[in-house]
């Protein structure tokens, strides 16, 4: 027997309907399901970082959350930060700038995470910004970058 | 992971009832029973949400202590003033586990009740003996990799580590646990392996978290949580320590003083010995380091895991003199 | 598909650095930020398996929970009725595939091959898999194949005592003079063994890929540092013509060596596809990467130095071993450094590779060069305590001025500026020289330094340049771009050579389809592809104006010009009299809608035969040493590390690294990548270690919460210097490798630097608390 639960799902602002069954997680339903596969899956475990979406503002863990327990919250994943008119988030445009990636897989994980790093007013300094996104693994070593382009992302933040 | 129905609980004594169920299990934070289901350890029929909950969450902090809500989020406890200038080592303890968004996820009451990293444990597909997972199958991990396992509260049937650090600081500073009315001291809520380690918590089915809560002291307001490992961040303690020091009026005497290590041992671990030693005297780095060998008395290691028994009583040595230094 | 067909962004208006004249940052040699960048950071690059395809189904894989021994049976009973059941494929229902010639280019012996293994030689191997209409579904059925075994004993690991000496590599061996003599004569010996783990490449995006026949054809997206090498892997198994295989890999999540080849479970998905005649998607989840193919191979050597009182070396006796599997063949060249970095009369170089049951190694960041520096560089160290000579300055006394084994001289050897310029920006002067002699409170502090270098591996590319009737430009190759900035440099190649503006040049990568590539491996795309680039560019260049000269309909026409320039994307005659006009008006005006170019730099009169033997072997390589030179690129690692002296816990406070790469491409992208290889050294040096269960032969810690891999705040910041000259010995434009330089030396430098600090000697890395408490 496969159970399917259907739930509604508000990512981007926008609403979602889906059939899944409650065993899916919130990575697996955006990135099978809803065809949202800028959430990357790392590892699946936890571990990694990849999957950071906000759920009410808060960076979390897709690959560790249900899609059906997230129902009811407010979903943002990496294709809803840059403005409508395709204007980049100061910190999507602050890691262009600063080269804070290679690869790009575990970008918009790093993205997510800075954007809220910031907004928790965790960005106060170089090792600061080092301990609060330490939660996200780069593989290709972005991450003096990384921290570059946080720290620059939340001096336009301040000012 | 095995197929689940999903229930959305709305009141907690709802979710005490689903709870109950044969196969059910509460989900919080998640990032303990979704980890271990999709590891094959937990098995839930059920899963409880509990994490849309009202009224669970609160963090209140007045003169006899702080209470805190089983559904309050790691992060935001970290975060809370009050606990940052009255029980720093609750802080230190929380902002220094796991890593930011775990932190955001994961509750005060998941915490308490999260799984050993034992790895034989976490894959049941490679190695069916644990005799916490299935009780009397054996023990993988004696005889095989124990470069993480404990060294203090170990049986013949389970060497494996409790891995999480809050509960370190709460066994120091004398926590409760709140289990609706029923209430239990931190240190008697955790349970040591001996024969049975899959009961590794003082928790009876249909019972709920509901808070935690930490009486006021100066020891506590004057503490602080030494985690050492290997990796800078995002990783469990190699050893821990929380700490906290009050001092007679002469500013040098220790009048109290709480010891609790983390990552060595089968649950949060009081080292009561070390305070015994050290009260009414005074703060003095070799007689510090001296009573701090202490915490290890009786530790038993399994080879790789040596470091530990030498370690641990360096943290705690540490600990005690950077609080105790630190005005 | 058209994600991966990418413009670049309004050129960045600074200029490159010194290094380069400073260039613009649209030419090369600029700092042209990533022309992929914009896709990567608003989550719109679709990597390979995150295409959407009608009718998906999901596979998932059931690995062998023994490492040695025979499947018995396999109960499939259970996962065939389990809900959205598709197929459970094992060795008993699989197709019968052929062996595939493999990546040197060796005939395939005429034997079936089977993805899904009886024979067990390690644990994790594939022996069944299940595909089913969703993910959770595959997942939960996979649990429900119970197999049984007849279990062998195992061959954990080197030290296991069944493992002995091994099979001799006669091919490793390298010797000259009587460096046994030359050693036992010598003033001053120190002799010592230094051992590196097993390491995985652990990228951030697990390996997987998505197969889907139609007749037969075969699609596969799946990331891959080599389209042709594995489309010619799939075609080979499946029995079908290579141009019936097309790879598509737009983006890779990092390969660091490990997503060069088509694995197993690549075939196993093709067959599951086949099958069922729908596509199948198979994610490999993170445990199974560390068993699904290899990671660096742990190995062990010892280094003998003798050398006289003043520190010269006299002699190197090294001796080498590295496990490779029980059925497949890994050499992990341990010798490779050792033999070319400092001058010596004698040196004598031997390695034997030991089978044990483990999944066959394979290539990690430099492989050979990174542990063999890690011998070489600790113990040069060694030599320069023993005599009392400052570790920077024994190096300067030993210095190779040519190559000592190939007795060629470099091409280009900017080392000796590296450690200058490296120990400038240190401070290495203020150096105290004794062990211990540094301290901030707890932390002992310690500085150590060490040299790398990697060889200037060459081949032979195509690539495809268009100028399309609005006057863009269209770039095509298979290569690939898994962050090193392909994208990026073939755009300023070909922006810099048309003389257009960068962005308005789009690169398209890959994709089997288009024009062929070789491996993208051992930091040679850049050289090979730019060259490619470069000639394909000329060619069109040549055409456009050898229409706008000659063509009567040409403005150019009646002026009779020798020449025309391009420069903005605007033709004009080089004096500056007559028209100037852009590119789309011209061609316009002679009825052109677009000019076409392929450009090789393969041999003129290459054969069809060696140009497929090229681009999907390695056969065709070009020795590092062929002609007149000896070709690598080198660095010298300045390294801060603090130890707490009651915990043993090390981190990394400061790095400078000055790094010859010859001439850079893009020195932001370069820097970029040189940081990314310090990064992963540092977590080479203190923290990554498969951890392997020696009764079981099974790696227990196959996941990223026990596999450390350094995170953020394990980081300082790091400077990095470019000391490279244009290498014209190494490829058209000048540069040398930059990919796998930045991680050779660094673990040697932090070993360098712990004794420093501690005064103990740590060699075996990874260098945890437990050693130095
Ligand atoms: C990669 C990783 C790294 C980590 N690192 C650290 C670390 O360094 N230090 C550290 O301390 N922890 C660490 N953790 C563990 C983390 O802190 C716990 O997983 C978390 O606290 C669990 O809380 P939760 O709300 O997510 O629990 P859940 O996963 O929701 O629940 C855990 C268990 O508790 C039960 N439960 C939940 N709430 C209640 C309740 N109110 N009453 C009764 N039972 C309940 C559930 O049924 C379940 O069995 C790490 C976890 C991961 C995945
Ligand atoms: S140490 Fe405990 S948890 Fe680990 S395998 Fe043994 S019984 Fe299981
Ligand atoms: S995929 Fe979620 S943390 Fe790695
Ligand atoms: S950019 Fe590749 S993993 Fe971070």
């Amino acid at each position: 027997m496969t159970s399917r639960t259907s739930i509604h799902l508000t990512i981007n602002g926008h609403d979602h309907e889906l059939e899944v069954e409650p065993r899916v997680t919130l990575l697996d339903a955006l990135r099978d399901h809803l065809g949202l596969t800028g959430t990357k899956k790392g590892c699946d475990q936890g571990q990694c970082g990849a999957c950071t979406v906000h759920v009410d503002g808060q960076r979390v863990l897709a690959c560790l959350t249900l899609a059906a327990q997230a129902q009811g919250r407010s979903i943002t994943t990496i294709e809803g930060l840059a403005e409508q008119d395709g204007t980049l988030h100061a910190v999507q445009a602050a890691f262009l700038e600063q080269d804070a990636f290679q690869c790009g897989y575990c970008t918009p994980g790093q993205i997510m995470s800075a954007v809220a790093c910031i907004r928790e007013g965790h960005a106060g300094s170089d090792d600061e910004i080092r301990e609060y996104m330490a939660g996200n693994l780069c593989r290709c070593g972005a991450y003096p970058h990384i921290v570059a382009a946080v720290r620059q992302a939340a001096m336009e933040a301040a000012s | 992971m095995r197929d689940f129905s999903y229930l959305r609980a709305d009141t907690a004594d709802a979710a005490r009832q689903a709870g109950a169920l044969p196969g059910a299990m509460l989900l919080a934070g998640g990032t303990t029973l979704i980890d271990l289901a999709k590891c094959g350890v937990a098995e839930p029929e059920t899963v409880v949400d509990i994490s849309h909950l009202k009224g669970l969450d609160g963090i209140s902090v007045d003169g006899a202590g702080a209470t805190i809500g089983a559904l309050a989020k790691m992060s935001h406890v970290a975060d809370h003033a009050d606990i940052k200038s009255r029980f720093p080592a609750v802080s230190e303890a929380l902002w220094q586990a796991a890593s930011a968004q775990l932190r955001n996820m994961a509750t005060i009451g998941g915490n308490l009740m999260q799984r050993t990293r034992c790895p034989y444990f976490r894959d049941p597909a490679n190695f069916p003996a644990c005799n916490k997972r299935s009780p009397g199958s054996g023990c993988s991990a004696i005889g095989g990799v124990t470069r993480g396992h404990a060294v203090l509260g170990t049986s013949e049937a389970c060497i494996a580590t409790y891995p999480g650090d809050l509960t370190v600081a709460l066994v120091a500073f004398d926590a409760t646990v709140h289990l609706g009315e029923r209430q239990l001291a931190v240190d008697d809520f955790f349970l040591l392996p001996g024969a049975t380690p899959e009961r590794e918590h003082a928790i009876e089915p249909g019972e709920m978290i509901t808070a935690i809560s930490i009486p006021a002291s100066a020891a506590a307001r004057r503490s602080t949580y030494l985690k050492v490992r290997d990796r800078q961040s995002y990783e469990f303690a190699a050893a821990s320590a929380a700490v906290g020091i009050e001092f007679e009026a002469d500013g040098r005497t220790i009048r109290d003083l709480r010891v609790a290590l983390g990552g060595v041992a089968t649950k949060p671990w009081r080292a009561r010995a070390v305070e015994e030693a050290l009260k009414g005297k005074l703060l003095e780095p070799d007689a510090v380091r001296r009573a701090s060998l202490l915490a290890v008395e009786g530790a038993v290691d399994h080879g790789a895991n040596h470091y530990k028994i030498e370690l641990a009583p360096r943290v705690v040595a540490r600990a005690i003199l950077k609080i105790g230094e630190t005005a | 598909m058209t994600v991966h067909e990418l413009r670049t962004r309004p050129a960045d208006s600074k200029r490159g650095d010194a290094s380069d004249g400073g260039a613009l940052a649209g030419q090369v040699g600029g700092r042209l930020s990533r022309v992929d960048g914009p896709a990567k950071i608003t989550g719109a690059a679709k990597y390979a398996v995150e295409q959407q395809l009608d009718g998906l189904s999901h596979a998932v894989l059931v690995e062998s929970t023994i490492a040695a021994g025979r499947v018995r049976s396999i109960d499939t009973a259970a996962a065939q009725a389990a809900p959205g059941v598709l197929k459970v494929l094992t060795p008993d229902n699989a197709l019968r595939l052929n062996t595939a010639t493999d990546w040197l280019g060796t005939p395939p012996p005429d034997v079936p091959y089977c993805p899904l293994a009886r024979d067990i030689t390690f644990s994790g191997q594939h022996v069944a898999a299940v595909v089913a209409e969703s993910f959770e579904q595959a997942v939960a059925a996979a649990a429900l194949v119970k197999v049984s075994y007849d279990e062998a004993p195992v061959i954990a690991d080197l030290s296991d005592a069944k493992a002995g000496d091994g099979i001799p590599v006669d091919a490793m061996t390298k010797e000259w003079g009587d460096a046994e003599a030359a050693f036992a004569a010598a003033p001053v010996r120190i002799c010592a063994a230094y051992n590196t783990p097993r390491e995985y490449q652990a990228p951030m995006e697990p390996h997987g890929l998505i197969a889907q026949w139609q007749g037969d054809q075969l699609t596969v997206w799946e990331p891959s540092q080599w389209l042709d090498g594995m489309a010619r892997t799939y075609a080979e198994w499946f029995g079908v013509p290579f141009e019936n295989v097309r790879l598509v890999s737009p983006y890779i999540g990092g390969g660091f060596g490990s997503k060069a080849f088509a694995y197993g479970y690549g075939a196993v998905a093709a067959m599951a596809a086949k099958m069922l005649g729908r596509p199948v998607k198979l994610a490999v989840t993170r445990p199974q990467t560390f068993t699904a193919y290899g990671g660096r191979a742990a190995t062990r050597q010892t280094v003998a130095l003798g050398a006289n009182a003043e520190g010269q070396i006299q002699s190197i006796v090294h001796r080498g071993v590295n496990e490779t599997s029980v059925d497949g063949m890994w050499v992990e060249p341990l010798g490779s450094v050792t033999s070319i970095m400092y001058a010596t009369p004698n040196f004598s170089s031997r390695q034997n590779v030991v089978r044990v049951n483990s999944v066959v190694p394979g290539a990690l960041r430099a492989p050979g060069e990174n542990p063999s520096a890690f011998g070489i560089e600790c113990a040069i160290d060694e030599l320069a305590y023993e005599v009392g000579i400052d570790p920077l300055e024994i190096r300067l006394r030993n210095y190779a001025e040519q190559d000592p084994e190939a007795k060629k001289p470099w091409s280009t050897r900017q080392l000796r500026e590296a450690f200058a310029a490296g120990a400038e920006a240190f401070g290495w002067s203020k150096r105290s020289p004794e062990p211990r002699s540094m301290r901030d409170g707890n932390q002992l502090i310690g500085w150590g330094v060490a040299a790398g270098t990697y060889p200037v591996r060459r081949a032979y590319g195509e690539a495809v340049v268009r100028i399309l009737a609005d006057g863009s430009v269209e770039v095509e190759s298979s290569s690939i771009d898994m962050g090193q900035g392909t994208y990026t440099i073939l755009a300023q190649t070909a922006a810099e050579t048309l003389g257009v503006p960068a962005d308005n040049v789009v690169v398209k990568l890959g994709d089997s389809r288009y024009a062929r590539a070789g491996v993208t491996g051992g930091s040679r795309l850049a050289g090979v592809m730019t060259g490619a680039v470069h000639k394909a560019a000329t060619a069109a260049l040549d055409q456009l104006v050898g229409l706008a000269i000659s063509d009567p309909r040409s403005p150019f026409h009646a002026l009779q010009p020798n020449t025309l320039v391009v420069t903005e994307g605007r033709i004009s005659s080089p004096r500056g009299d007559g028209p100037d006009v852009p590119i789309a008006e011209l061609l316009g005006s002679v009825g052109r809608d677009r000019i076409e170019a392929k450009g090789d730099t393969m041999p003129a009169n290459s054969t069809p035969e060696e140009r497929y033997k090229n681009y999907t072997t390695i056969a065709m390589a070009l020795p590092h040493t062929e002609g007149d030179y000896s070709r690598h690129s080198w660095c010298a690692h300045f390294i801060e590390v603090r130890v707490d002296e009651d915990f043993g816990t090390v981190r990394v406070s400061r790095v400078v690294s000055a790094l010859d790469s010859g001439r850079l491409y893009n020195p932001k992208l370069a820097e970029s990548q040189w940081k990314g290889g310090i990064i992963m050294g540092i977590g080479q040096a203190l923290l990554e270690e498969g951890i392997v269960d020696r009764r079981h032969g099974r790696i227990v810690n196959n996941n990223l919460a026990d596999y450390l891999i350094a995170t953020n705040a394990d980081i300082p910041d790091i400077e990095v210097i470019s000391v490279g000259i244009p290498d014209p010995h190494s490829s058209a434009l000048g540069g040398k490798g930059v990919g796998e330089l930045g991680i050779v030396g660094v673990a040697p430098a932090i070993a360098n630097a712990v004794f420093h600090a501690t005064g103990m000697r740590v060699r075996d890395l990874p260098i945890t608390l437990e050693k130095l408490i």
